[in-house]
């Protein structure tokens, strides 16, 4: 018998070797006490880049998943609401309070002032600098039992918009033992608390149950983050997951009607026409291109109603903004293009774009337009884009830039000193309406500014928006309560169960 | 055993070459680090110059290069990889992980192409064992049909219908071994394809050798000759199973992707793109050495399978006898594809109608619409030339260099399974980097890694060639090593790498297409073939015909290519009538017949016969 049992001696030796090659999971079983709520299974579509760390783009999954809070949330209306922080004044132009509601992190202790002003602290320390404090200095000082005052460097009207961006999160002394790597991992004060990270596939999170905010109804989330939209798609369908986020366009008639949730969002994919050097430095021949672009042929076309037509910088997601949208100022009459000849570029990271700009070559064309495109992948696209080497951009932008505060997109964007200027649109009425607008600091009036230096912008033609995206999230049917959020910032909260 | 040290140290020397080219890469292709880390960490984040004065500062790129490279060989040395430039964390731990799971699904794959292979020439095994093979049509176009099949389409098919629709296996992830029956089937199909095709190319001329008569006359059962000639063909394989076991290992990024598998494929493209240096050299470094096991095992498996006959030069030659070859087949391939392309060509390959996407066939859109109503039928019509004499042209180049540097394996064995190893995007990335971005790259690029299975090919059947005694014969007789070259091993040689070099073409076709997302080769809108099915692959459930129908003139050219292949035989002078060797007076010229020449006894079988 040695001849039999050799292969299978070896077969058992194999096996914890071959266990070894498989991913771990994160598969806590799913099912759960049927009083105490049943587990989520959640597909991310981005994973984890910086092993989960708050500063980077990251911060937005922890947001997502309800593990981390910033002082102030977003809401719906895009201005900051209550979170850690239950109220707070503006004690004079470079000076906030801010006053701390009763709550406790994970690990157990408790969110004191101290802490706050430390987690801060430790945010405009951290190198790069999270998005969301770029050029601002600040600092956080203790106030009292319950408040943190917080001082800027510069006046800054949006600071407590600021603060809700997820990359501010307060995380409890613990997270910041180590020196270089920051640890949300059972020290943040949401409703869901980390408990496994399995690197860049899998995570698991366990309900915090002393959240300040109430219990969450479902007992923890099985997170999986997959890249593949196509992948995602079929998960959901499989019933391997009850929410996926960001299902491709292309794959949504896959999806049963009844799972598709379509939100509309901050992004804007909009036209950039080169205004410094090639043939769109003659505003004539941006008006005519301008006048060439028939935005319904994409929000229909190309994105199968899952986008509306564009209308300006600022979408139906933003929404103050259409109420008081006024008509762009100073455009210039158009010119017959006459075979002018240009190159249009864009990036095939979203595969909706290399479509919509072959729409839109067509339709420059019909106008007299020679059009060369060019796609590649964004990294190696970037560079040249930003340095001007291409007529026209198709972009993709979320319009309300890590703070959610409208007015930095229009500044990095569409002014002479804006570090993300690919329309190289230098212009003084521009700038002058925007410094307008960053410098107001009552919300209504910083809106009606922000409105008129979107006006200003529209009217030099640099920038055709063709439409504003919606993001379709697959829902499964049993699912109740998911967070659908504009600004992609929450997903799953307390009321999110199944 | 000098000569194996030798080829150690032009290995090992390779490898390093390999790992300071890509320290360098950035550099000499002039795309910013720090850029490309900071869009791989956070893809809307806006690259101010403080940010990325942050992140150079944090990798250190200011030392400059070879700092760099010379602190990641410090730390090598003493197994630590360093860390990753995006995520901070450890290399070494997440690459040997992301190979392990690449190692099995490999293994799997490996395991179906065997049976596909095995089913392949199950017909010939079987007509060799009876004695039947005279007279037989050589090899279907089933197979080359199914080695034409692009790696996505199969993977997509078989995770909707099989995982989706059907649910019989899962289709996302890799958590168990029923996780990894789809994707190894989507990987081994048209590698088992491919392999079937060459050893079904071998077995005939096995079973036409003496021994095989001999054995049969003594009344051993056909199942033990069939099992002799497989063992007689397997070592010509050997290195193409090996190649074909390296390159799935780094370079099956697409069924990663769609499979949702973490493998070593997605990490080195995500380090490639991203510029993310030590993963990258890690896991380079990772595929090279298993390169040189696989390159080692084959090796040992091949002296295994032929030991001592390959040693002392006892082989008889694996010439078979020319089989009758087909003459309707090639010209009813040709035909439809002509057909196809004169039906799409007077149509409006560009003219987009957002309002008719995804259309299904009808009148009038006989092969559909794509996903921005463009009619199928011509944007395949369209571009058929293009992509036919460019793949055409990279084919007839490969096959040169192939076959040229197939016949120096000690030079080229070890380069041969090191460009191979490499992900396909990597060459890429360093041809550009070498040449620039010009309008030839990316045939380059395709080049560079598309000769090295010819040159496999060639030098495995010319070691066996080396060790036939008809050789020794004619060395014998006084022949020149440039004699031997020209009039002996060459033709032995050149005609199965002929068809295997073809049978690959649609192949570069699609390799083509994957580089566009670099900037490389065909841009949008235009009609290339293998961009067609790049963009219409999300769309592969809902309008299977615009991916159907470029995947399906693919694999007609496969099938056409290996069907006149097999009709044009070269046929070996050293066949002629009188089967001597004709020295002192010069060959007359001949022009080689393209029709292939009746069966006629080889040297080889005369003198055996004889003797």
């Amino acid at each position: 018998m040695p001849r039999r049992t050799r292969p299978l001696l070896a077969a058992l030796a194999l096996a914890p070797l071959l266990a070894g090659c498989f991913a771990s999971g994160g598969g806590t079983d799913a099912t759960g006490d049927a009083q105490d709520g049943s587990r989520l299974r959640v597909a991310l579509a981005f994973p984890p880049a910086e092993n989960l760390s708050p500063y980077g783009a990251d911060s937005t999954i922890l947001s997502r998943l309800g593990v981390t809070e910033g002082l102030t949330a977003l809401d719906a209306n895009g201005t900051a609401a209550p979170a850690l922080a239950a109220s707070w004044r503006q004690e004079n132009d470079r000076t906030w309070l801010f006053t701390l509601r009763e709550a406790t992190f994970q690990d157990g202790s408790a969110v004191t002032p101290a802490a706050v002003a430390a987690a801060l602290t430790h945010a405009t320390q951290a190198e790069p600098a999270p998005a969301a404090l770029a050029g601002v200095t600040l600092t956080a000082k203790t106030e009292g039992s319950t408040g943190v005052r917080i001082t800027t460097g510069d006046p800054d009207p949006v600071l407590p918009l600021r603060l809700s961006s997820p990359s501010l999160a307060i995380l409890s002394t613990r997270a910041y033992d180590k020196k270089d790597d920051v640890d949300p991992v059972g020290t943040a004060t949401g409703p869901f608390e980390l408990t496994k990270v399995m690197g860049a596939t899998a995570a698991t999170l366990d309900r915090y149950d002393d959240y300040w905010g109430g219990r969450a109804q479902a007992a923890g989330i099985d997170v999986k983050f997959v890249a593949d939209g196509t992948a995602r798609a079929s998960a959901l369908r499989t019933d391997q997951v009850d929410l996926a986020e960001a299902i491709p366009v292309a794959q949504a008639a896959t999806l049963d009607k009844a799972t598709r949730e379509a939100t509309a969002t901050t992004r804007t994919t909009s036209l950039l026409l080169n205004t410094e050097k090639g043939a769109f430095k003659d505003a004539g021949l941006r008006a005519a291109a301008r006048q060439a672009v028939d935005t319904s042929a994409f929000a229909k076309g190309v994105y199968e109603g899952y986008a509306d037509a564009g209308v300006g910088i600022y979408g139906p997601a933003v929404t103050w903004a259409a109420g008081k949208r006024t008509e762009p100022v100073g455009r210039a009459e158009p010119e017959k293009p006459e075979g002018t000849r240009i190159t249009l570029a864009t990036y095939d990271n979203r595969p909706e774009l290399p479509e919509a700009a072959q729409v839109l070559k067509q339709q420059l064309e019909k106008a007299g337009f020679d059009v060369t495109l060019e796609v590649r992948e964004y990294s190696r696209l970037e560079s040249d884009a930003l340095a001007g080497k291409f007529d026209a951009f198709v972009l993709a932008r979320n319009t309300l830039v890590d703070t959610g505060d409208p007015i930095s997109v229009l500044a990095s964007d569409y002014t002479c000193d804006g570090g993300y200027n690919i329309a190289q649109l230098c212009d003084k009425d521009v700038d002058r309406a925007v410094a307008k607008a960053e410098d107001t600091g009552d919300t209504a009036e910083r809106q009606d500014a922000a409105m008129a230096a979107e006006a200003r912008i529209l009217g030099t033609d640099a920038v055709v928006p063709l439409v504003h995206q919606r993001i379709i999230t697959g829902v499964g049917t049993h699912v109740r309560g998911a967070l659908l959020d504009p600004y992609e910032r929450t997903l799953v909260g307390i009321g999110t169960r199944r | 055993m000098r000569g194996q040290v030798v080829t150690l140290l032009w290995r090992a020397g390779i490898a390093a070459a390999l790992v300071c080219a890509i320290g360098v890469l950035p550099w000499l292709s002039h795309a910013d680090p720090a850029l490309t880390v900071l869009k791989a960490r956070s893809a809307d984040r806006d690259p101010t110059p403080e940010v990325l004065a942050d992140i150079r500062a944090q990798l250190g790129l200011e030392d400059g290069p070879l700092h760099l490279l010379g602190r990641w060989l410090d730390g090598l040395w003493r197994g630590d990889a360093g860390r990753s430039w995006i995520s901070g964390s450890e290399v070494t731990p997440a690459v040997l992980q992301a190979l392990g799971v690449s190692l099995l699904l490999m293994a799997v794959a490996l395991a179906v192409a065997v049976v596909v292979a095995a089913l392949i020439c199950a017909r010939t095994l079987w007509l060799g064992a009876h004695r039947r093979l005279d007279g037989r049509r050589a090899g279907g176009s089933g197979s080359a049909v199914l080695a034409a099949l692009p790696e996505f389409l199969t993977a997509s098919v078989l995770a909707t219908v099989v995982g989706v629709q059907l649910g019989w296996l899962p289709a996302l992830g890799w958590y168990g071994p029923q996780w990894t029956v789809l994707p190894a089937l989507a990987l081994g199909l048209p590698a088992g394809a491919v392999l079937g095709r060459l050893l079904d190319d071998l077995l005939p001329g096995a079973f036409a050798e003496p021994w095989a008569l001999a054995a049969t006359a003594r009344g051993l059962p056909g199942r033990t000759v069939a099992r002799q000639a497989l063992r007689r063909c397997l070592p010509g394989l050997l290195p193409n199973t090996g190649l074909f076991v390296v390159g799935l290992t780094g370079g099956s990024v697409t069924v990663e992707q769609i499979f949702d598998i973490p493998g070593l494929g997605r990490t080195t493209l995500q380090a490639a793109l991203a510029q993310d240096l030590p993963v990258l050299q890690a896991g380079t470094l990772a595929l090279v050495l298993l390169a040189a096991a696989a390159a080692g095992l084959a090796h040992l498996l091949a002296r295994l399978l032929t030991g001592p006959a390959l040693r002392d030069g006892a082989l008889p030659s694996l010439h078979r006898p020319s089989p009758p070859t087909h003459t309707i087949l090639p010209f009813a391939h040709g035909g439809l594809l002509a057909g196809v392309i004169a039906l799409g060509l007077p149509r409006d390959p560009l003219a987009l109608d957002t309002a008719e996407r995804l259309k299904a066939p009808s009148w009038a859109h006989p092969f559909g619409t794509d996903a921005l109503g463009r009619d199928v039928l011509a944007r395949v019509a369209h571009g058929a030339l293009d992509t036919l004499l460019l793949a055409f042209a990279i084919t007839v180049a490969t096959l040169l260099t192939g076959v040229a540097l197939g016949l120096l394996p000690r030079l080229t064995g070890p380069l041969v399974d090191t460009v191979t190893a490499l992900p396909p995007v990597l060459v890429a990335l360093l041809v550009t980097a070498v040449v620039g971005s010009g309008t030839a790259t990316p045939a380059l690029a395709v080049a560079a890694v598309a000769w090295t299975p010819l040159a496999a090919h060639t030098s495995a059947l010319l070691r066996q060639e080396r060790a036939a005694f008809h050789l020794t014969a004619t060395r014998a007789l006084g022949a020149g090593p440039w004699y031997l070259l020209r009039h002996e091993l060459l033709p032995a040689v050149v005609p199965p790498v002929t068809r295997h070099a073809l049978l690959r073409l649609p192949g570069i076709a699609l390799a083509l297409a994957s580089l566009a997302f670099l900037g490389l080769g065909a841009q949008p809108p235009s009609p290339e073939w293998g961009l067609l099915l790049a963009e219409n692959q999300p769309y592969a459930e809902r309008a299977p015909w615009a991916v159907l129908a470029p995947a399906a003139v693919l694999a007609l050219l496969g099938a056409l290519a290996v069907t006149a292949a097999s009709g044009a035989r070269w046929a070996s002078p050293r066949t002629k009538a009188g089967g001597g060797v004709r020295l002192g007076r010069r060959r007359r010229r001949r022009t080689e017949p393209v029709v292939p020449l009746p069966e006629q006894p080889s040297a080889t079988e005369k003198m055996v016969k004889t003797g």
